[in-house]
């Protein structure tokens, strides 16, 4: 799975009626089976470069290629096939008046099994802890809730590739947890995860690849220990990295890094130079 | 001196059979900073609404206790007239912006208190420097951002001028320096004697500028104390999910693998001073 899924050329676009560009010559490559997180100030363009995987939005110039075909050509509906996407906001998107209805509308337009619909709801819901009655009514759902429920319904789908718009907003961190933990298994059953978020310590968690967006451009793009070491590049883009990094940075200054840092992991590496008498 | 008092309280929303808040009593001082941690349904929002009267005022339930902010009843003193002592910015900032763009938002509420035509247009400037929205003043609200409508929404309730101010989740949809600035103003406003509530799921934020933790859990009062000791009790957020800071955390599996580390650190520079010193007595 290392062919390229989302390829994307000298894309801008322009919102009707804005001067401004909200994307201005992003080109960037996506393979099978990656685990991105897009992240970037309000307003640098995070959410109008996802909407472009989707065909939700079609470049005003460039080009994007889906499975190498190109989305201008191709219909929202056509697209979605292969494509989840969840809103940021939930209520965007949450639109039918069961929670049943909710989560068995999108397999059911793709055509799977009666079977396989009842075996998806019943697991999806399971390992979201959303318990729930599924003749209730979705708007009954707390906030954190409803996010759940929106990405399981996208979830039950099973598609190729699932793009989440801030995950995190409304959830305490084990809500955030129980839903990345969901992205991590399907991204590991081979499908391509594509996040947007301000919560950097899921970030790290999570993500293996960082692009950073700043006024419509992408400034960064690289493996996630990489990128958050550039501490002042990340600044001019309204992020901070995770203390964990800036940590490192004041203890241990030169060290090389294979995989993105968690607190244990750190450390474990200031205890292996302490042993060492490096620190 | 005590601004704000809770003695009992317990809250039943409308047609639910369980208690939203149980047995909540505590005292908050003029100029303290809190900070109220907890998961999501843990009464966190709904503590703040009886605070400013919208419980039970606006929200309908059975509301028993007391709740007094400088002497006055909650439950009975008019909602607009708390509005003058406490200011409010909610998580869903969409919610409360009203008006056709950000500067009617802000003066229309000071128009409404009569205040002198000099004196509102003195605090429309202040306030719209303070959130650094100058230059989007006249943008219709709907055509903000998430963050950005967070901060008109912060700065229409600072134009109130209020003694308390209460960040219900305020910063959830800024991006990490958004949400810096958000918490360093409340830091800044509580240096000039104003008196800070801030409900917040970002801890590595809250840590900077809180005296004092209040932590709930299914509408108690699981613990109210020192930030700095809640806030470096790593086992005991864990289990209720929450998420330490990542410092704090480095420190505490640095103890577990046998370093001399005593007391944990709560932001980078006691992490760097108290693991420096921790190699030293080894």
């Amino acid at each position: 799975m290392n062919e390229s899924i989302i390829r994307v050329e000298n894309l801008n676009y322009q919102y009707p009626g804005r001067t401004a560009y909200a994307l201005e010559n992003v080109t960037l490559e996506i393979n099978g089976g990656e685990f991105i997180a897009i992240i970037g100030q309000n307003g640098s363009g995070k959410t109008t470069l996802i909407k472009h995987f989707n065909g939700l939005l079609k470049p005003t110039s460039g080009k994007v290629f889906i499975h190498g075909e190109e989305t201008s050509q191709k219909k929202t509906a056509e697209l979605a096939k292969f494509i989840g996407y969840v809103f940021q906001n939930p209520d965007h998107q949450i639109f039918a008046e069961t929670i049943r209805d909710e989560i068995t509308f999108g397999p059911k337009n793709l055509g799977f099994s009666k079977e396989r619909i009842e075996g998806e709801i019943e697991c999806v819901l399971k390992e979201m802890e959303l318990d729930v009655a599924l003749d209730e009514m979705p708007f009954q759902l707390s906030r954190g809730q409803r996010q759940r429920l929106a990405v399981a319904s996208v979830l039950a789908m099973e598609p190729s590739i699932l793009i989440i718009d801030e995950p995190t907003t409304g959830q305490d961190w084990k809500e955030s947890m129980l839903l990345m933990n969901l992205v991590q298994n399907l991204n590991e059953k081979g499908h391509t995860c594509i996040v947007t978020t301000h919560n950097m310590n899921l970030v790290s968690l999570f993500a293996r690849r960082v692009i950073v967006m700043k006024s419509g451009g992408v400034i960064l793009d690289g493996n996630t220990q990489d990128v958050f070491r550039q501490e002042n590049e990340l600044l001019t883009a309204g992020i901070k990295p995770p203390d964990v990094y800036l940590l490192a940075k004041m203890l241990l200054p030169n060290l090389q890094l294979e995989k993105p840092l968690t607190p244990d992991g750190l450390a474990e590496l200031i205890n292996n130079q302490m042993k060492l008498d490096l620190l | 001196m005590s601004i704000i008092t809770l003695e009992n309280i317990n809250f039943l929303y409308k047609d639910s059979k369980k208690p939203a808040l149980r047995n909540i009593s505590f005292q908050i001082n003029q100029g303290e900073f809190i900070g109220i941690i907890g998961p999501t349904g843990a009464g966190k929002s709904t503590l703040c609404w009886t605070i400013n009267g919208v419980i039970p005022q606006i929200m309908e339930g059975k509301l028993t206790g007391r709740v007094e902010v400088k002497g006055l009843p909650s439950n009975k003193t008019p909602v607009a007239k708390l509005a003058q002592i406490i200011g409010i910015v909610q998580q869903d900032a969409e919610a409360q912006l009203l008006m056709t763009d950000i500067e009617k938002e802000i003066v229309f509420p000071l128009e409404n208190l009569s205040l002198p035509r000099e004196e509102i247009h003195r605090r429309l400037e202040y306030v719209l420097s303070l959130v650094k929205l100058h230059d989007e003043r006249h943008r219709h609200p709907f055509y903000l951002s998430g963050g950005q409508k967070q901060r008109v929404a912060v700065a229409a309730a600072l134009a109130m001028e209020p003694e308390i101010l209460i960040l219900d989740e305020a910063t959830s949809e800024l991006d990490p320096v958004g949400a810096e600035e958000i918490h360093d103003l409340a830091g800044r406003l509580k240096r000039e004697g104003k008196t800070i509530i801030m409900v917040e799921h970002n801890i590595d934020e809250l840590a900077k500028h809180a005296d004092r933790i209040i932590v709930m859990n299914m509408g108690e009062i699981v613990r109210d104390g020192v930030a700095h000791e809640i806030l470096t009790d790593v086992s005991f957020l864990q289990s209720l999910g929450i998420y330490p800071p990542q410092v704090t955390q480095t420190a505490f599996h640095l103890r577990e693998l046998g370093s001399m580390i005593d007391l944990l650190p709560l932001n980078l520079e006691e992490a760097v001073d108290f693991i420096t010193a921790s190699k030293k007595a080894k």
